[in-house]
Parts: C-alpha cells; structure tokens; sequence
C-alpha cells in the first residue's frame, strides 16, 4: 500500500513544516516502524524517541492524524486518512527537534511526588520458595509515563504548576503504599487535584487505559473527607 | 591523572560504561545517533536472567546470576522478581530435567522444583498438563528506565549524554584515533570532538562503526522476533525445560505478555525485516506453555538484534565466555576499544571490564565501585 507519511519538522527553533515521503508500506505496520524506516532509509535527519516497540516504555507518545497515540502500537491501517498519515509531535512539551519533546518539565512532576514504580498486587499462594521470589507478587506499574494525558489535559500545559494528569494519578497509588505529606500536600491544592478541569481527556486519550480523570477525582473524595475529619476532630 | 572518554552507543552498554567511567572520575561524552535506547537494548525480552538459559557453560550461568543478584541490590525499584519457572510439557521436554538441575547446580544457581499443583497455583494459566516445573531466580524489568537509571547516575556525576549526535568519522594522528566527527541531528551541525580513549559501544552496529575507524569488530547482529500481546498472562517468567530454542519463553511487562524469541543472523543491523512465519511459530509454541496465549490478542510485534562475537581475531582479550573487550592496538591502531557480545543483564560486568582497560591505558588508578553504589531513579535523568 502507498501512503504519504506527512511528518512534522522543526529544527533550531526555525518556523515549522511538514515534510511529505511517499512510502510503501503493509498496512498492518505500526506507524513507528514506518517513521524509523524513513528515518534510515530516507531521511536521518528525522529525530523522534522510541524504545520498546510494545507499548510499554512510553518513549513514542506522537500525534497521528490529530489524536495523541503510542506510534508502536498504532497501525497504519487504524489511521489512515485518503491515503495520508499526518505525525506531529505532542502538544504543549517544547519541541526539542521534529517529534523530539522536552518532557523534563513533566518528569519533574513525576519526581516531586515521590512515585512508587513497583506495586505489589498479591499475596504469594505457594510457600517455602526460594528468597530470591518476592514475598508478595509485584508488577511495574502501569502508567508508563508517556506525556499523553498531558498534551491532551486542556490545561496542563498551561497552567504552569499544576500537577498534571500523570503525577497526580502516580500520587494517588503512591500514597496507598507510602504516606507522603508532602505529596499529599501538593495534591491537595490548586496545583493539585483542585486544579483539575475535569475534562477527562487524559483517560479517553490514555494509551494503556490508566485512567487518570477517574483517579483524580477519587483522591479529591478521599482528600475531602480527610479535610473534614481533622476539622472534626479540631472542634 | 583523570582522561576524556567518548562512549559511542546510547544502548545499555554504552550507558552502563559511561555511568562507571564517571564513578571513576573521568570526563565522558556519550553519543547516540538516535533516541536513548533506541537500538537493540530499548527492544530487548526485558529478561533479568538467572542464567538457567546458560547452563551448557555454567561460567557464564554463574556470571548472569551474580549480575540479577547485584541489579536488584543496586535498583530494587526496576525489577519484577516474581521470579521464573521452567516447565516440562511432553516427555521430550523430561529428558532435559535432570540435565538442567545439574547445570543449574554446577552453575551455582539455586533452583528448586515445585509439584504441578503448586506450579498451576502460582500461575493458573500454565498447560494443566504440565510434567515439571522448576523455580528460578528470573526477573523482568523495563529496559528504557534500566537505562535511564543508569545515565541519570552518570549524568549526576557529570557525564554527559548527548542523544540523536550520530559519529559519522574519526579524527586520526598516524596510528591513533583521537577523535570523532559527530553530526548534531538537533542543531544541524558536524563538529569534532576529541578525546584520550573512544570506547564503541554500538553493539550490533559496532562492525559499521568500526568501519568508518578502520577496525575490525566481530559482530555478528543476530535479530530475534518478539511477540507481545495485550494481556498479562503470567507474573512469574515462563521458560520451556529444554535446551534454548524458538518461542520458548513467555514473561510480562506491565499488563501485556511477550512471547521470545527466534534467531537467525543478517549484515546490517539497519535492514531487518520480521519473517511472518516467525510470529506463528512463537504463538504456537507459547501457547504450548500457556494455551490463554491463542485467545489473547496480539498488541505489536518487534525485533531486536542481538550483537553476538563472530569469532575472536588472535590477540583479542577475551574477559568472558560470554562477551568480548578489543583493544584495537592488536590491529595496529590506538585509542580505540571497543565491547561487544553480553546480555543485558551483564551490562553491568561488562562496562566494569572496558573501564578497567580504559584505566590501564591511560593510567588512572581507580577500583569499580558499580556493583555497590545505589542507582538513581530513571526520572533523575531529566532533573539535569
């Protein structure tokens, strides 16, 4: 199949473009292995993270034909549009180089809350294994980080210090494993869950279904009615 | 004295040596032509082997276990160690159980078989029909934020890491090379940069850099399909008692499955094409493990090349069985090193072995400290 891969570019703060290469391709191709494959065939001047190529790293969170998308786990087929497949990078990061973003700012987020990486799901059912086994099942947590929820939130990328779809979702399952004040202080304000907009893009938009709009206002109950029983308790 | 160290190769190697070589008190430039981890390593199983695959050399089964043991020690927070089980199906499958627990025994890997019962306790997905089954110290991990920890405690060290700075050329003086041309992807510019020892890292792509040096390197890039799919099936890594073979290893990362791996070897690592046969062959025979895995659906499928030693040139150092430190002095021309071969688990080993040569060369007394120092957080790496 002939597709035009109409990719977007930006070098040097220079004023950005769309740079079209024509490509034959097998629908069933993920777009990123297309993207990687003009990028060392055609082009190597074309910059853009990737890693794992399955959805669980979230190093190639793009936007394909206006949508926010892993491009690993995403088909040409699933996208196409009259033949035209349109990749920008993602909104609201800096644009480091092409689809290339700056995610510091996000990953700083990531850092003041104190996340934990590592979750553990369930007890072990069988006894006397080795001690190298962990005493509880564990799993990496789900969110993989990708910058998605925030390119699509309506705000956080411009409302400067809030939290974030991510960091908040992240410090919501934190505290359930570690009590943190001060995570639990930043959460509780405006740059926190109170300054979400409860547009819920985040968790349409999310590629591994985490859904962070729901998390968000789960810790504003759970933070509500801690609020109210040290007023109680004050009285 | 303390020397300048260009590390080409943003993969786990390279970062591991860059991480040590700053631990060491070097100066250290990495160069990677694309995104971090976007070459073999960012696209591995994601297996923290026990070194059971390995039994046939229990040098190097011994070596795999030791490294699992000190990356948990040294960055618990990365890795899954549900542990591993490998499971007898058929009778061909039995006749390799007492072979194996002997291998894992003269390997020094502690290993201890469960009945069946408990085994389908513990993953209840299995084939009910299973002969055997014997737990193994395996883990799982993410490989892009194994090696972000990695080159975020390099980075707080002041290494610096300069991702999508492709070496396109070497700086020569007579028989040494002193430096590398770099194009700068981001800015749009070549420059030069030179340093007392280059240390290439590029794995698979270690023939094509060495090339544009004028060194021979060994490799032998071994591309192997993987199949991920959008459930996760198992939590413990689900190895086939047998001798290493096609499809005979399911493990998890985070909510999906990965069925591993075939191998077969290609030229350039840049021009590998996934054989569709190969993605029936592994759900056939992961379902064989975990018959769940034919109902499950197929999320992406990937592949990644291994960079194996072809056959080492007379007057190589070989440290390990496993993989390969050339000094290219042997061939005539200085300042250049370059690693090859290993797993991802023995990164660390591995990096630890090219620092030692770097310090020999250049006279810098210093001892590896990798193996005790605490690893930072994979998000660190954007706090500089």
């Amino acid at each position: 199949m002939r597709v035009v891969f109409r990719i977007y570019r930006e070098k040097n703060g220079k004023k950005p473009y769309f740079q079209e290469y024509t490509v034959e391709v097998d629908p069933e191709s993920s777009v990123l292995d297309v993207i990687e494959k003009i990028a060392l065939r055609e082009d190597p001047s074309l910059t853009f993270n990737h890693a794992c190529h399955h959805g669980v790293c979230g190093a190639c969170g793009m936007v394909i034909n206006g949508v926010e998308r892993l491009a690993c786990i995403t088909k040409v087929k699933d996208v196409i549009k009259s033949g035209v497949v349109t990749v920008e990078p993602l909104k609201g990061f800096k644009v480091i180089s092409d689809l290339y973003v700056d995610l510091s700012e996000m990953f700083r987020k990531i850092d003041v809350i104190n996340p934990v990486s590592l979750i553990k799901t369930k007890p072990l059912v069988v006894s006397d294994l080795p001690e190298y086994i962990s005493t509880t099942r564990v799993k990496l947590d789900d969110c993989i980080e990708c910058g998605i929820c925030y390119s699509a939130c309506p705000i956080a990328n411009s409302s400067k210090g809030y939290l974030g779809p991510a960091a908040l979702a992240l410090a919501f399952k934190a505290e359930k494993v570690n009590n943190d004040e001060k995570r639990v202080k930043l959460a509780n304000s405006i740059y926190g869950v109170w300054g979400c907009h409860v547009a819920f893009e985040c968790s349409n938009l999310c590629p591994v279904g985490y859904d962070p709009g729901s998390i968000i206002m789960r810790f504003r109950k759970q933070l509500l009615v801690k609020t109210l029983f040290s007023l109680l308790g004050r009285r | 004295m303390s020397g300048k160290v260009i590390v080409i190769g943003g993969g786990i190697t390279g970062s591991a040596v860059a991480y040590d070589l700053s631990l060491r008190g070097m100066k250290v430039v990495l160069l990677e032509r694309g995104s971090i981890g976007s070459g073999t390593s960012g696209r591995t199983h994601g297996l923290l082997h026990s070194g059971c695959r390995y039994i046939r050399d229990p040098q190097v089964a011994a070596e795999c276990y030791r490294e699992n043991m000190i990356l948990r020690k040294i960055a618990p927070f990365l890795f899954e160690t549900n542990g591993g089980l490998f499971v007898a199906i058929t009778d061909e499958d039995m006749k390799y159980r007492e072979r194996f627990l002997n291998g894992c025994e003269k390997s020094g890997v502690p290993v201890k078989e469960i009945r069946r019962e408990e085994a389908l306790k513990l993953e209840p997905n299995l084939n009910e029909n299973l002969k055997a089954a014997i737990v193994v110290p395996d883990g799982t991990f993410d490989p892009l934020k194994v090696i972000l920890s990695f080159l975020a405690s390099a980075k707080a060290r002041g290494a610096e890491i300069r991702p999508f700075n492709e070496v396109v050329g070497f700086v020569k003086e007579g028989d040494s090379v002193v430096g590398v041309k770099v194009w700068d992807k981001i800015s749009e510019r070549e420059y030069i940069l030179k340093a007392d020892i280059i240390v290439n890292a590029t794995g698979a792509w270690g023939g094509k850099v060495g090339k544009l040096a004028g060194i021979t390197v060994p490799v032998k890039p071994a591309p192997g399909v993987m199949v991920s799919l959008d459930e996760r099936l198992v939590d413990m890594v689900i190895n086939r008692l047998n001798p290493p073979s096609d499809g005979d290893i399911i493990l998890s990362h985070r909510s999906t499955s990965v069925i591993g791996t075939t191998s077969w070897y290609i030229d350039d690592p840049d021009e590998v094409e996934i054989p569709k046969e190969h993605v029936e062959r592994l759900v056939k025979r992961g379902a064989e493990m975990v018959p769940a895995v034919k109902k499950t659906r197929i999320r992406s499928v990937y592949v990644s090349s291994r960079p194996l030693i072809a056959g080492l040139r007379e007057g190589s150092r070989e440290v390990s069985r496993s993989f390969a430190v050339i000094d290219h002095e042997k061939e005539g021309v200085y300042g250049i090193i370059s690693v090859i071969g290993g797993k991802f688990t023995t990164a660390r080993l591995m990096a630890e072995k090219v620092v030692d040569l770097v310090c020999e060369k250049l006279g810098v007394e210093a001892q590896c400290r990798t193996q005790h120092e605490p690893l930072l957080k994979y998000y660190h790496y954007f706090r500089m």
